[in-house]
């Protein structure tokens, strides 16, 4: 069963998916090997996006499947299994307004079993910090298109380092134009150049 | 070989010929505007004082060919044309000095794309404005609209006139009209709306955007006849590789890019391809576009040296230095990437030198400097950079 709703969640096909795990709740199926078989296909659905053989879309459109199949889920979950992987505090630096790979990595990183706080657009460096105490996070993950944010990178990570925190917090960087110079610049940890790329980071840091 | 002026020189690239040297084109008005010493919104609102710091800019880090899109004075018509919220300096609260930036949001539904198809595009698409623009809404509203546009239009038409005589050439007018699949996707739904609608509802886009072509011809021819310029502005970015699959390029954006270039070439005006994000996976469909009669105009995602090997006979390529080097890198490391540029896709022609997109607001003073003198430095026919 879960091999064949990792393949329609492949295919993208939503309504197939959709369907399965409804039949699959109906028969008592257990709902963690559920939600593992979606991850199954989500894992596939990445691997494809690297080799280049699936685009952005397909990868939007896989996590658009993935959350609806884990709203249908979700009830069906015992508490402690609801239980994140880790906590990741996320969002576009002050200044820049752009949040399309923000969303994107936020709903790769929830496909992933993370609990992802996203503080949305324009965020300042004190908001980051304050809800990083609160999460208790240990990843910051820090998007930007305009050059500006580059600038606004730097803070954050100057506050943070301010706060005493930096040793405890790794932060990732992404957008357009953000690369190694950029992560040099700003003193971050390191830079994902596409949305898997910074799953793959946090996988790293947070032992997944 | 002769000397050319920055006209001539541009158009001799434009053909895939070789002018006397490569011409350099930065995108300019974000950065010239704060270099020059004005906000903004000043640059946005008040074209004077634009030409003004653009001038200063000129005169401090060395001549230009042409100026590409014009954000200077174009901040009342943008507040008009575009049904989503734009973000503009010194508009309501946001600071004087601030980036220009669109919001990602859907301004329309998905039934929309229905009412698109059943109603008269044009009158649509006003329909969509008057969402955001209440004024739009009675006829003295609409009129004192027409007017703004055509009076600040004429005065960048002066201020154009007033540099060519300077000897600076403005290579397209404004930076409209997108592909229908594009204004959809950056102007009335969300990208990532957009994108799950190619999914689940592929043939009610195709319609609405089927429907939408003909405006967007209609906006192009607009600008030309604004601008007094043969040379159109078409933007793209998300229907880009970095945006959809092969195959839904095929299937939905490659029929209205080819459509939309035939149609302006066919009327003698040339496209300027302007493509943001990552279009290489794309290029072999792009040899599809009219041969010889566009400009390919990358902002340093795509790879511009694979574009000269697949597009080189077939296009003018424009492009491409990084934003992330003018803003961080160093003027050496400008220098070289400038030379490599002029060497590997200017040698044989058919090149101009630009920023990748617009020159970043806090780009280093010295590496558009040394941008600006690579092509007198490298770019002289014959080149031997």
């Amino acid at each position: 069963m879960s091999e064949n709703l990792a393949k329609m969640l492949v295919e993208l096909d939503e309504q197939g998916v959709l369907d399965e795990v409804e039949a699959a709740l109906n028969r008592g199926k257990d709902p963690m090997s559920i939600v593992e078989g979606l991850r199954q296909g989500m894992a596939e659905v990445g691997r494809r996006f690297e080799e280049k053989e699936y685009f952005l879309s397909e990868l939007i459109m896989s996590a658009e499947i993935f959350k609806e199949a884990i709203a249908e889920i979700e009830p069906h979950l015992k508490p402690e299994e609801g239980n994140s992987r880790g906590v990741i505090v996320l969002g576009t630096v002050k200044g820049d307004l752009h949040d399309i790979g923000k969303n994107i990595v936020a709903a790769l990183l929830r496909c992933e079993g993370y609990e992802v706080r996203d503080l949305g657009v324009d965020v300042p460096p004190d908001k980051f910090i304050s809800t990083i105490k609160e999460t208790g996070a240990s990843l910051l993950a820090l998007s930007g298109l305009l050059t500006l944010a580059f600038d606004s990178m730097k803070e954050t990570v100057d506050v943070l380092k301010k706060a005493g925190m930096r040793d405890e917090v790794k932060v990732i960087i992404g957008g357009g134009p953000v690369n190694e110079q950029v992560v040099e610049y700003s003193g971050a940890d390191a830079f994902g150049s596409d949305a898997a790329q910074a799953v793959k980071l946090a996988n790293g840091y947070l032992g997944g | 070989m002769a000397y050319m002026t920055a006209t001539e020189r541009l158009e001799a690239a434009i053909r895939i010929g070789k002018p006397d040297r490569v011409p350099v084109v930065p995108i300019y008005d974000f950065f010239s505007s704060r270099y020059g010493g004005i906000t903004q919104r000043e640059m946005f609102f008040d074209i004077k004082k634009a030409d003004l710091a653009l001038e200063k800019t000129i005169s401090d880090l060395g001549p230009i060919d042409g100026q590409h899109l014009s954000y200077a004075g174009i901040g009342r018509i943008m507040e008009i044309i575009f049904p989503q919220p734009p973000i503009m300096p010194g508009v309501n609260g946001v600071p004087e000095d601030a980036q220009f930036q669109f919001v990602e949001k859907s301004m329309i539904g998905r039934e929309d794309y229905a009412r698109l198809k059943d109603r008269n595009s044009i009158l649509w698409l006003l329909d969509t404005l008057k969402i955001r623009h209440p004024q739009l809404r009675n006829p003295i509203g609409l009129a004192k609209a027409i007017a703004t546009i055509g009076i600040d239009t004429l005065k960048m038409r002066r201020s154009r006139m007033g540099w060519l005589k300077k000897g600076v050439e403005t290579t397209v007018g404004y930076n409209i009209p997108f592909t229908p699949l594009e204004w959809i996707s950056i102007c009335l739904r969300s990208f990532n709306d957009f994108v799950l609608d190619l999914f689940r509802y592929p043939d009610e886009v195709k319609a609405a955007a089927k429907a939408l072509m003909m405006p967007m011809k209609m906006q192009g021819l607009l600008m030309v006849k604004l601008s007094g310029l043969k040379r159109v502005f078409m933007g793209g970015a998300r229907t880009s590789a970095s945006c959809i699959s092969p195959k839904q390029f095929e299937e939905f954006a490659l029929p209205e890019w080819q459509e939309m270039a035939e149609y302006f070439v066919g009327k003698g005006i040339t496209p300027f391809l302007h493509l943001d994000s990552d279009w290489t996976a794309f290029y072999p469909y792009l040899k599809s576009l009219p041969v010889r009669k566009c400009v390919l105009n990358l902002d340093g995602t795509s790879d511009i040296f694979k574009a000269k090997e697949i597009l080189g006979d077939h296009f003018c390529i424009m492009g491409d230095v990084p934003a992330t080097m003018l803003k961080l890198g160093e003027p050496d490391e400008v220098d070289e990437y400038c030379r490599r540029l002029i060497k590997e896709i200017g040698a044989d022609g058919g090149f101009i030198l630009s920023s990748g997109c617009t020159l970043p607001i806090d780009a280093k003073p010295e590496n558009v400097k040394v941008m600006l003198a690579s092509v007198h430095r490298y770019g002289k026919y014959p080149i031997h950079a």
